[in-house]
Parts: structure tokens; sequence; C-alpha cells
């Protein structure tokens, strides 16, 4: 094609565009309701409009320009990250990197602000749930949208066991686990015959029916009202983080009080089990377990041909995934010492399915690089203000078209080291 | 993994950047103001940050806090309790408020205000009325709205020594606020010996309330009390209309507002709706100044804006008065009356406000009129 | 009680056919490219934003007949919502055409959080409606000790007419024209149809028009009937029709419509006899207790896998 006709052809398909656009903004932006009347913005659809337009014919235009077009498409192109067999061990400069980060990561408590601290917590929370939500969806296959009903079960077992009993954190978080990890069982056996979409929507519909008996049940759970701890709730193993009591950690210690003490222990504590969970989640893969788990996923009727009992590993995978998803939601009490249903949406099984995702489905690593990018990201938008979310849902969208397969490639451990 | 290391790198930097960015101006003062501005309860979350900005412009138009002039600072919990945990953090933390209003559900307000406890800022909530915001001993929580128990006694009183009902229908909205409001009115309806008929709950966002329009129709009640906001109260009564159930339907402030004329479908649904609300602003000079100037701004201040306005004005009068140290305009606001956009007011040591000024409407048409 | 019974049926049918609209999109997408289009839903919350701002203006211009009011609002919402479906598969997923099917629920999400961030920016975060059009109905049945009846307003009336009429046209189309066949074909093999000089890439986008102007009738019939409507409908909304879908055998169309009417119905029961607390408890658990059993749905034909 010449230049000439490849710009008559750019010319009519900016002109398309055009029109779309103008049918897109011109009624839901142009005009506003007032009631039952309306009043006239055309200004702010003109300027979407001719915006989106002109951005269109420029990206036309470098994609005409030789000399343009090289970079404009390695950096905005589709890169799908396919598995890689490599060998599990880790290089020395990776090695040394992790360590710096570890290291890092506990530093870290003591240098940033309380709100920025806060952030970090319930970063490592969308971590800790990540991961489990990752044995399900990544390494089984089993797409889970209910995940926030093991997450609510988790923090609700704290905050009730504390309410009705009053347990101890450390006592009432891996309780509260545990229940998750039976609700999660619970959950398994119906679903043990369904498959793909038809888990998802079962799932689903189980995530809202806890949310909403934790809604309803008013005299169990409190209902709308929720469940408040007494603050500061969690303690030293027993010493609390109080600033009155004489017996308190920072009398102990004889330090000054500080709202940022019992902050940094949630965070180190979370930070420790975060860790742990990882380790075990890298080990996973490489057991039997974790193999059977991968062979589900590709083919599951050649995975029972195999003699692999899928029942006992989907049962497995959901009842860990439930365990992983307690702690957070226990730490998750612990943070806000406050639990109601409205923490529990649908949107928080999403957010948690879009890290995993993300992750690109069974990377370690990569769930947790997402987990902490999707936690911040809101963050950082919060001075935009009103248009955070509508940025965030549109960050989705491009990340995922921009690295369909997850922001990191999936690393699939080679055991034959004869073999090439 | 290692350009992945690097990326997150790059983008705690950019946090970091941001963190920096936060400039510090010594001629303003810093007050935040928290409320759900996206999510499902944004129309709220607007009436607060229209009613607190204009607040903040008439103050600072005529001369400030002490020479010093007010900078708000919005926080958006979306009305989900971690976010405005998160908020609390940011507003405390990072921003260095002196006071805030808000939060707008009493979901998040509850453990937003130990956050602000802790750091000894003032805290004003303009909107959440669930008793318990104000019964855990903080010393810095107050609210310029009422509670759900003063509205429930009102309301209760109107239902038996007014309209005389035996037969009651009791419908909430499985919400902090419907619940509270229709557990407070159910029980001032009990100490009286009347038992509800029917006591059940309707899901927030749900459109279609026939099903138990046609179980309420069934049970012929004398009155339907409902707890809740407009958009399920509008449908409600349409749909009960519609149904020929015509009896009386009473609710709480969640309802005072044009949006219920919209949502209920047009004027002539609006009989025989009552609720209970705070006694009228326009009646004093001062409140039909601002509701004057927030019309030619072409904006209608219902619900909690002036709630909000004044709120922020008994912030800044406290703070005023106090040299600006936070925990002590809290002890002002005990012990001092302020007047503002919505009357003079004075608060007891819980926080509450001392009158209790909730009254009986009716709506007529598209407009409400206080009952006599 | 009979009264009660035909009154809850009534409410059942024209609930269910409502929530079987939405659910004919979902399942028609997820039918053709295997994928559950979770921002569905959103363009449903569009169109009712349409319909309101078109019977605003157009009854601003010119006083007319309910009836052409009603024909000109659905000739104006139909192609816009028409248009967005088109624009949503062009922008979030044709991209991920030859992706793992998760990547595409994720943008799916992605948009669906974005259109509901769109529209409470551009047309302001309260409850929008329109005036009251048709009041007024029949009355079907009256109980002669309680002198209580049920009555079927006009409105219904008109839901269950549209309805039907919309699920016959799509009926007819997919069974009997070259666009059905090609709908058919695509649905079955991919990549066998292109090979046999099918545009599969025209058919799912057309595929996607159908269902969002399907979405588009729903809401002008919704909006009539509701009166009032935010810019959070349509989560909840599709999160029932979804489950519309699923119920009926998700794939298909005559599925969905039962699913919706089988949903409607049970709740409306449910919540009539029952409990209105545990309405919603009870369409879900319904839902699990009917997959578990039939794992397909009504309709849903079974998934043969083969080795």
């Amino acid at each position: 094609m010449s230049k000439k006709e490849s710009y008559k052809k750019l010319f009519k398909q900016t002109f398309l565009f055009f029109l779309v656009t103008v049918f897109i903004f011109v009624p839901l932006v142009g005009i506003k309701l007032l009631g039952w009347k309306y009043s006239l913005r055309i200004p702010n659809a003109l300027f979407l409009i001719f915006g989106l337009t002109v951005i269109r014919f420029m990206i036309g235009v470098i994609n005409l320009t030789p000399r343009l077009r090289g970079p404009f498409r390695k950096v905005f192109s589709q890169v799908s990250y396919l598995p890689h067999v490599a060998p599990t061990s880790i290089s020395q400069r990776k090695k040394s990197l992790l360590f710096l980060v570890i290291a890092l990561s506990f530093v870290l408590p003591f240098v940033i602000e309380q709100y920025w601290l806060s952030v970090m917590i319930t970063a490592l929370i969308y971590v800790m749930l990540s991961l489990g939500l990752n044995i399900v969806i990544g390494f089984a296959g089993l797409l889970d949208l209910g995940y926030v009903a093991f997450f609510a079960v988790g923090a609700y077992g704290v905050a009730l066991l504390h309410h009705f009993f009053q347990i101890d954190f450390w006592l009432a978080m891996p309780i509260a686990a545990f229940l998750a990890m039976l609700v999660g069982g619970l959950l398994a056996f119906p679903v043990l015959r369904m498959h793909g979409d038809y888990l998802a929507i079962v799932t689903l519909g189980f995530g809202e029916i806890i949310r909403l008996l934790l809604n309803n049940w008013t005299e169990f759970t409190r209902g709308p009202n929720g469940v408040i701890l007494p603050r500061p709730y969690i303690s030293f193993f027993g010493i609390p983080f109080d600033k009155n009591s004489p017996n308190s950690f920072h009398n102990l210690l004889g330090i000054e009080y500080s709202l940022s003490h019992k902050s940094i222990f949630l965070y180190l504590c979370l930070l420790l089990i975060v860790i742990a969970v990882t380790y075990f989640c890298l080990r996973l893969k490489k057991m039997p377990l974790g193999r059977s788990w991968e062979a589900l996923r590709e083919d599951e009727i050649a995975c029972r041909s195999m003699g692999i009992n899928h029942v006992t590993i989907k049962l497995f995978a959901f009842g860990l995934g439930a365990f992983f998803g307690g702690i957070g939601g226990g730490f998750f009490a612990a943070l806000t010492e406050f639990v109601s249903p409205s923490s529990f949406t649908f949107i928080e099984s999403a957010l948690v399915v879009s890290i995993v995702v993300l992750g690109g489905l069974g990377s370690i690593p990569g769930v947790i690089i997402a987990a902490v990018v999707m936690t911040l990201l809101p963050e950082v938008l919060r001075d935009i203000a009103n248009v955070r979310v509508l940025m965030f849902g549109v960050v989705m969208v491009v990340m995922m078209i921009w690295r369909p397969r997850g922001l990191t490639r999936v690393l699939r451990p080679r055991f034959n080291k004869t073999s090439k | 993994m290692a350009k992945n290391l690097i990326k997150f790198g790059l983008l705690v930097g950019t946090i970091s950047v941001v963190l920096g960015g936060c400039f510090k101006k010594d001629d303003t003062i810093k007050i935040g103001v928290a409320g759900p501005f996206t999510g499902q309860y944004a129309a709220f979350g607007e009436q607060i940050h229209k009613g607190t900005e204009k607040a903040a412009a008439d103050i600072n138009a005529a001369g400030g806090v002490n020479g010093k002039s007010i900078e708000l600072v919005f926080g958006d919990d979306a009305c989900d309790p971690k976010q405005a945990v998160t908020v609390a953090n940011k507003l405390t933390g990072q921003d260095k408020v002196i006071a805030v209003v808000g939060h707008f559900c009493s979901s998040s307000s509850i453990p937003a205000s130990e956050i602000y406890a802790a750091s000894g800022i003032l805290n004003v909530t303009p909107a959440s009325t669930n008793p318990t915001y104000t019964e855990r001993g903080l010393d810095n929580v107050f609210r310029t709205c009422g509670r759900d128990d003063q509205q429930g006694a009102v309301a209760g009183n109107y239902l038996i020594n007014k309209l005389n009902a035996k037969k009651v229908v009791i419908l909430h909205d499985k919400d902090t606020y419907g619940q509270g409001l229709a557990d407070a009115t159910k029980k001032v309806l009990n100490e009286s010996g009347v038992n509800e008929i029917l006591y059940e709950g309707v899901t927030r966002g749900d459109k279609d309330f026939n099903a138990l329009v046609t179980k309420i129709k069934g049970l012929g009640p004398d009155v339907v009390y409902f707890g809740g906001l407009h958009t399920e109260a509008g449908l409600l009564v349409r749909q009960m209309r519609e149904q020929g159930v015509d009896v009386p339907f009473i609710s709480g402030d969640g309802i005072v507002s044009q949006d219920f004329v919209i949502s209920v479908g047009g004027a002539q649904y609006t009989k025989n709706v009552f609720m209970t609300f705070g006694s009228d602003p326009l009646k004093l000079e001062t409140g039909k100044k601002v509701v004057e100037s927030f019309k030619d701004d072409g904006y209608q201040p219902e619900g909690y804006t002036l709630y909000s306005y004044a709120a922020l004005q008994a912030v800044v009068i406290a703070l005023s008065a106090t040299d600006l140290d936070s925990s002590a305009a809290a002890m002002y606001l005990k012990d001092n009356s302020v007047s503002t956009v919505m009357g003079e007011k004075s608060w007891d040591s819980k926080g509450d406000l001392t009158v209790s000024d909730y009254v009986m409407y009716a709506w007529d048409g598209d407009s409400y009129s206080e009952l006599e | 009680m009979m009264w009660e019974i035909i009154q809850q049926t009534v409410n059942g049918l024209a609930l269910g056919s409502i929530y079987g609209l939405i659910a004919i999109g979902y399942t028609m997408v997820y039918g053709i490219i295997g994928m559950i289009n979770f921002a569905h839903g959103d363009i449903y919350m569009l169109g009712a934003y349409v319909t309101a701002i078109s019977i605003a203006v157009i009854s601003s211009i010119a006083s007319m007949p309910v009836v052409l009011l009603l024909s000109l609002t659905v000739l104006i919402v139909v192609p816009i919502t028409a248009l967005h479906g088109y624009v949503l598969e062009k922008i979030a997923y044709k991209p991920l055409r030859h992706a793992q099917k998760l990547s595409a629920l994720i943008t799916a999400i992605g948009m669906s959080l974005f259109l509901q961030n769109y529209i409470q920016i551009s047309q302001g975060a309260r409850n929008q409606g329109i005036p009251t059009l048709i009041s007024g109905g029949f009355t079907l049945w009256t109980d002669k000790i309680s002198s209580l009846s049920a009555v079927m307003s006009y409105t219904q009336v008109v839901i269950l007419v549209v309805t039907l009429v919309s699920m016959l046209t799509l009926a007819y189309v997919i069974k009997s024209t070259s666009l059905g066949r090609q709908c058919r074909s695509t649905q079955q093999d991919q990549m066998m149809s292109a090979m046999l000089g099918v545009n599969t890439d025209r058919v799912i986008s057309v595929v996607f028009i159908i269902g969002a102007g399907l979405a588009g009738v729903g809401s002008v019939l919704v909006t009539l009937n509701y009166g009032s409507f935010d810019f959070f409908i349509g989560f909840i909304a599709g999160i029932k029709a979804f489950t519309a879908a699923v119920l009926g055998g998700i794939g298909s169309v005559t599925g969905a419509m039962l699913g919706g009417l089988l949903l409607g119905m049970s709740e409306s029961f449910f919540s009539g006899l029952v409990n209105a607390d545990y309405k919603d408890v009870f369409a879900f658990g319904l839902l699990i207790f009917f997959m578990v059993f039939k794992p397909t749905g009504l309709l849903g034909t079974p998934e043969v896998t083969k080795v």
C-alpha cells in the first residue's frame, strides 16, 4: 500500500472512530440528568470526543511512521509469557537480591509512617490471601469466585471467639484458620463434579451465602453492626500494647509509648508468617501433591487415569487455600479491630482473583508482586480522588491486555537434569 | 524475576516521591473530611463533600480560624471499614489534620474514630446515627445528627399516640443505620405493648419488593415502618400503592431528600408518607441564608449537607476557642454550646446532642412539611 | 389465599422475565467464546441512564402519547447499548481472543469497575429516575372473604409481552437465519467455522451487539417498571442474571429464559411465604443444590471430554 493510500485509510478509520465516540459520549457525558429534567454539558463531551480522536489519529500516524513504530510496538505490544522449564536452583545474584528484599522488608516498618505501615499490613494480608487462592486457581486450576468466604470466616472466627469467650488472638487465629479450612472442605464436597465456570458461579453463590448469613444472623454475629474488638486487641504474646496499664509493652521495655509499636509488631508477625507460607508453597509445588494439582489443572481425565485420587487432592486444594484465607482474615480482624459484613463483598473475591491472574497463575513471586501492586495502587491513586476507582479499572484492563499471562513468567521446575 | 524486582523498586520509589511531595504550609490548618465519595453510597458522600466545602469557603471568606485559612483534606472510604481505617491513618499520619468531619456509615465511623482517639484528634460525624459510636467511652467523638434511639422514640410515640396503630409492620434494609432505626422503634412499640406483626429486612440495591408487599397486603397492617434510605423506601412505597396498600408509611431521616420523590415515581405516590427529621433549619435566619447561597450555586442542600456544614462549623469554633488544640477543643464542645447553621447546639459528656430535636414531617406532593 | 398465590406468580413472572432478558446476554457470550462477561450488567445499567435521558429530552421537546414516547426511547436506547457492547468487545476482549480465558474475566471485572465509575462521574452519584408513565392494572382475582385482590399492572403486562416477543424473535434468528447458523457453528467449533468461511470475528461482534441490545430492552422495561436506578444496579442485576443463566444451562438461550423465570418465581414465593431476609440465601442455595444434581443446568448440554 502506498503512503497516500494508507493515510487515506487512516483518515477513514479516524472518522469512524470519531462517529463512535460521538454516539458514546454525547448521550452520557453531554447530557446530565437532573431529577426528571436534564442539563447540557456538551463541552465536556466534545473535550472527550476530540481528545480521544486526536489520540487515535496520533497512534495511527505513529504506526505509519517506520522510525516511531519500532519503539512504540516494543513498549506497548502484547506479550504472553509462556511457562518455561528450568532447573529450580537459583543463581547467586538472585539469592543476594532475594536476601536484600527480605532484609528491606524487615527494616521497612521502622522507617515509614503509620499510614503507609497500615497500607503495608493490608498488602501483606492480600499477599496471604493471594497465596491461598493461588493454590486453588493457580495450582489446581479450580476457579473460585467465593474466596472471600474463607477470609470472612477467619475474621469473624477471631472476632467472635473474643466476643463470646475472650480468647486471645494467638489462640483464636489458629482456631479460626482451622474453621476456615473446615468450611473450605465443606464447600469442596458439592463442587467435586463441577468444572470451570459452573464451579465459578457456585463458589460465587457460596461466598454470597456466607456474607448474607453474617449479615442476617443478628443474634450470633451482631448483624450489620459488626463485632467491635477492644483496642488494642493484639498483644505481644500476652503483654498488652496498652497505654495506661503498668504491665504493658512499653513500660516493660522502658520506652516511650507509641501507637506504632502495635502496628510494627503486627507487620513483623505477618511478614514472618507470609515468608513461611511462601516457602511452604514453593516446596508444595515440588511435592507429589503439587504435581498432582498441576496434572489436575492440565487434564482432569488424564490425571485420574494416572491413578491420582481427584477427590483427595481437590479437598486438599480447597482446604489449604481456605486455611491461608482464614489466617489472612484473622490478621485483618487484628488490623481493623472491627469486622462487619460490608468488608466481605464479591468485589473482594474479584480483587484477589485478579491478583492471582495478574501474577501469572501459579507463579509465587508473581503473585506476591501483583498483590503488593494491587494494594498500593489505589492508595497511590488516592490523590486523584473521584477518578481513583475508574483508573483502577482501566489499569486492570490495560495490564491484562499488555501481559495476558501475568506480569511474570511462570517457572516450571525441571527434574531430569540430563535432558535439555 | 530480577527485572520485575527492579520494576517493583521503581514503584516503591514513585511512592516515596509522592510521600515526600507533601508540602506544609504554615498559614493553613488542615481538617480532614471522610466519607464514601465513590461506591454504592456516593450520593451521601457528595452531600458531605458539598456541605463541608461550602462551610470551609464561607469560613475562609470570613477570615478563617485565628488568621489561618482552612484546607480540607478529603478521604474516600467507600463505606468499607478497611478503607476507613486506612483513610484514618492517612489523615492522622500523613496529612497531619487536626480534626476530622466524618465518616458517613456507622460501620466506618466506629473503627476510624478509634484511630482519631488514639491520636487525640477531634472527630465529628454529620451522619452516623448508631448509638455505639458515642457509647464506647471515647472523649473525642461528637455527632451533629441525632441517635437512632432518639429517632425511634419519636416515631414510636407517634405511631402509638397519634395513629393509634395496633398492627404494625416493621421493615429495615439490613444495614447498621436502617436496622438500628427499626430496632429502636420496635423497642418503643414493644414497651407500650404493641407487638409488630412482621419484622423483616430487604436487601439494599434490590428493586423488586412486590413479593414482600403482597405478604404485607395479606396481613392487613395499620401502618408500615421502614428503617432505611430513600432508594428502597421509594420503591417500597410505589409498589405498595400499586398493589393497593394505602396505609401510612413511616421512616426516618434517610428519606429526607428530593430524591425520594424520584425514587417513588412521582408526587402522586407520596401521600401518607411520614418521617422523623431534625427541626427545619430554614426557620432560622442563618440557616436560610446558607440554604439560599447553596441554591445560588445550583445545589439543593439536602439530607446531610447542612449537618456536614454544621459539623465543620462546630469544629472550627471549638478549635479557634482553644488555640487549635484538638483535645482541648473536644473538652470545649462538651462544656460550651455552639451556634451553627442548624441552630444552637450543645453536647453531653458522651458527645451526643443534648437536645434531640426530632419532629415528625409529612410528605405532601413533592415537598415535605413539619407536622403540628 | 388464592389471590396471594396468583399475585406471587405474577410478581415472579415479571421479575423472572427481566432476569431472563439480561441472562440472555451472558449466556450468548458464554456460549460463543466461553467467557463470563461481567461487564454485561453494567451495559444494562448504562441503558437505564440512556432511557431516562432520552425520555427527559423527548418529553421536553414535544409531548406525545406514552406508546410513541416508549417506542422512540427503545429506538434510541437499543442502538446505544448495542454500540457500547460492540466497543466493549473491541477494547477489552478482542485483544485477548487467544489468551487464556481467565485473562478476559479480569478485563471484564476491570471494565465493570470502569463503567460504574464513569457513570458515577458523568451523571453523579444520586439515584435517578423517570416519572411514572403507565399506572393502573387489571384485577385478576378477588378473594370473597377478605375482598383482597390480585392485580397485574399494565407495566407488568408490557414486560411479559415485550420479553416474549424478543425471545421469539431471537429464537427465530438463531434457528432459521444465516446469521443464526453462523452463530451456532462458531459456538460449536470456532476454528472449523473459520475454515468453512464464517467470519468468526464478525459473528462474535454480532453476539455482543445482540446481547447488549437485549440488555437495552431490559433496561427500558425495568426503568418503566421500577422508576428509579443508580449506577450500582448493574452489579446486583448482573449477579442474579448470571445465576439465572447458569440455572438454565449456560449457553442455551431458552435455558436462560427458563432459569430467569425459575429464579424469579422462587424468590417471589420464598420471600412472600417464608422470609424476605433469607431470599437471596435461598436463591443461591437453590443454585448450589441444583448444580450438585444437574451440573449443567436445566437445558445445558453435558460436556463431553475427549481424551
